[in-house]
């Protein structure tokens, strides 16, 4: 483009409403981009979060498994003769929600056929590492895990 | 923004789309007599774009079941950030859509642009009413308040009415005898994907007709 004198003068106006537009774009860019962006990134399993899981004794039935949902991560308590456990529901190998199989008394991951005792120790399966207890506490009747 | 000219640049250089932006955007001439209320067709299309667009965000948390459907609106109009205006913006321009529809019916009915050669525009145009109505109907169901439920319930029991086939309508429908899961299966599934689909394809062919014609030119 070329210029002579009257028009560079043309021309500061022009940048100065091409600033303006632009910023006024960005704004209202800025208007939409937001609320988007954090509508899309809000996460709806952290809701609740640090609450603890609290679950009555009485409800729990011996040689049964029961499965909670904690900080978005499925457990497992199981009741033993000798008191409740709890573990991760996630399988070591990959973690797919082992099932409490209740007439042979065994853990049964349904992906890759891992097998676990009551205990969480490892039968058999593609699996190095036992189930992963989790630690909980006994208080008033009530399981309660808060880690 | 000399960026941004760099990478327009590396395009228009290959495929030459400046003279396509300047033919049908920048430099297209519209008849001089053509006022404010030609707006209201471009203002629908403008809706229904936002629709889609906080549709695809609502999708992200919404539950289309019995047991969860009002709880994940709820959810979403109080616990999920900004929900509350992606799901307001929604309602609210389900309306709006209906409202620009008819005044863009309005001033085509007023000015009789629908003549020769335009029939057709207008038959696609009500085509189109009807399809956002049922957009709008269908949306209504979906958060399972007792507002929808009696309104979808009072809403298909219109049908019934036709003499002989009627109740076999309302059945079909309802996908049974009254509302329940199932219809709010299927209205979702209307109200997500078939109807936006139609109306999409029945706007390209307005749309196109529109630039065959050309705008009407009023006197």
């Amino acid at each position: 483009m070329s210029c002579d004198k009257p028009c560079e003068q043309h021309n500061g106006r022009r940048t100065f409403c091409r600033t303006c537009i632009g910023a006024m774009t960005a704004a209202s860019a800025a208007m939409v981009g937001y609320p988007v962006a954090s509508f899309v990134a809000s996460q709806p399993s952290r809701i609740g979060e640090n609450k603890p899981l609290e679950v009555p004794i009485d409800q729990l039935v011996q040689g049964q498994a029961r499965y909670e949902t904690y900080r978005g991560l499925q457990v497992i308590i199981l009741t033993t003769p000798d008191g409740p456990l709890v573990f991760s529901a996630s399988c070591p190998h990959l973690g797919c929600a082992v099932n409490w199989v209740s007439t042979e008394s065994l853990f049964r991951c349904p992906c890759h056929g891992a097998v676990f005792n009551p205990d969480g120790s490892i039968v058999s399966g593609p699996v190095n590492e036992p189930l992963k207890p989790i630690p909980f506490e006994v208080k008033d009747g009530k399981i309660i895990i808060s880690v | 923004m000399r960026i941004v000219k760099a990478i327009y640049g590396w395009f228009d250089r290959r495929y030459n789309i400046t003279p396509l932006i300047e033919k049908n955007v920048t430099k297209k001439r519209v008849p001089k007599t053509l006022g404010w209320a030609a707006c209201f067709g471009g203002l629908s299309l403008l809706i229904f774009m936002v629709q889609v667009f906080t549709g695809v965000l609502l999708l992200m948390y919404y539950k289309p079941d019995p047991v969860n459907a009002w709880d994940s609106v709820t959810f979403i109009k109080s616990n999920v950030s900004m929900g509350w205006l992606v799901q307001r913006i929604h309602t609210v321009s389900a309306n709006l859509m209906i409202v620009m529809v008819l005044m863009h019916m309005a001033r085509i009915a007023y000015y009789k642009v629908y003549r020769t050669p335009r029939e057709l525009h207008w038959v696609s145009g009500v085509v189109l009413l009807m399809l956002t109505l049922i957009l709008a109907f269908t949306g209504y169901l979906l958060p399972w308040t007792q507002l929808s439920y009696w309104g979808a319930k009072v809403g298909t029991e219109i049908p019934g009415a036709i003499p002989v086939i009627g109740h076999d309508i309302v059945r079909w429908v309802r996908r049974g005898e009254a509302i329940s899961g199932e219809t709010l299966g299927f209205f979702f599934a209307l109200h997500i994907w078939i109807i936006p689909a139609t109306i999409s394809a029945f706007m390209a062919m307005h749309f196109a007709m529109i630039r065959r014609t050309g705008i009407s030119r009023p006197l």
